[in-house]
């Protein structure tokens, strides 16, 4: 798994590559909650079209970034969700708390809601 | 025909770093055996949820516990369905009741979700406890 970000003007955009397990939830967490508890970044966008697995350890850093930015009026935005992924969340009945677009120009030209 | 088929018998270590090659051996052996790609991926959920769950907290986190997992093809003789039997051996520490019950779904918060995926992906799970070794036992059947 490998992640990366990019900045653009108020807004981070990670870009995940790989499996979100065990193994490397922990980085993905730490990534998110950086940026938006430390540099109080106040759009997150994270773009999961090159994810092919997430786990429940992945869904719980997504909900970790999603609480975080709530905590601080921040937006928490994901896009690209793979069928798996889009299942995962929904067996998690957690897909509806989320702000999920298709791709990158929808999530960043999305108003707030 | 024997009911019940020993297919393939996996030894490791309790080191988060082997779930993707955990993922990567049941995912083409459900396929094999008659799966259909979503319950492939059911399966494979399930199967990692499990072992993630046996490291985390079976084993505390600790990297070289030993965990077996056996991977058992029912062929559907008599009016048992075909299908697949996963069982996961390990010798960490025993499951605490309440462990057990998982938590319900679609609330906000970060953990509790693994025992959920795994009950809703498998048609059974059963956990036991055999001296000192604790024994999960998934059952799929090809619908």
């Amino acid at each position: 798994m490998q992640i990366s970000a990019r900045h653009l003007e108020n807004t981070t955009i990670f870009d995940v590559t790989g499996d979100i397990d065990l193994a490397n939830s922990p980085a993905v967490r730490k990534a998110f909650l950086s940026e938006i508890r430390e540099k109080k970044i106040p759009r997150v966008i994270v773009n999961l079209q090159a994810v092919k697995y997430i786990d429940s350890s992945g869904i719980a850093s997504l909900v970790e970034g999603l609480k975080a930015s709530r905590d601080l009026k921040a937006r928490f935005i994901l896009f690209g969700l793979s069928k798996s992924a889009r299942e995962v969340l929904q067996l998690s009945r957690l897909l509806k708390l989320f702000e999920i677009y298709e791709n990158e120009e929808q999530a960043l030209s999305a108003e707030s809601v | 025909m024997p009911r019940r088929q020993l297919l393939l018998r996996l030894q490791l270590l309790s080191n988060p770093l082997v779930l993707c090659g955990v993922r990567g051996v049941v995912s083409p052996l459900a396929s094999a055996i008659g799966f259909g790609e979503e319950d492939c991926h059911k399966i494979t959920l399930a199967l990692d949820e499990a072992v993630a769950n046996v490291i985390r907290h079976a084993y505390g986190g600790k990297l070289e516990g030993p965990i077996e997992i056996q991977f058992h093809k029912l062929n559907g003789a008599d009016t048992t369905k075909p299908g697949l039997e996963i069982t996961l051996i390990d010798r960490g520490a025993k499951a605490k009741p309440d462990a057990l019950k998982g938590l319900p779904p679609g609330e906000l918060r970060s953990g509790g979700l693994g025992l959920h995926f795994m009950r809703q992906s498998m048609d059974a799970v059963v956990h036991t406890r055999v001296g000192s070794t604790n024994r999960l036992r998934m059952v799929k059947f090809i619908h």
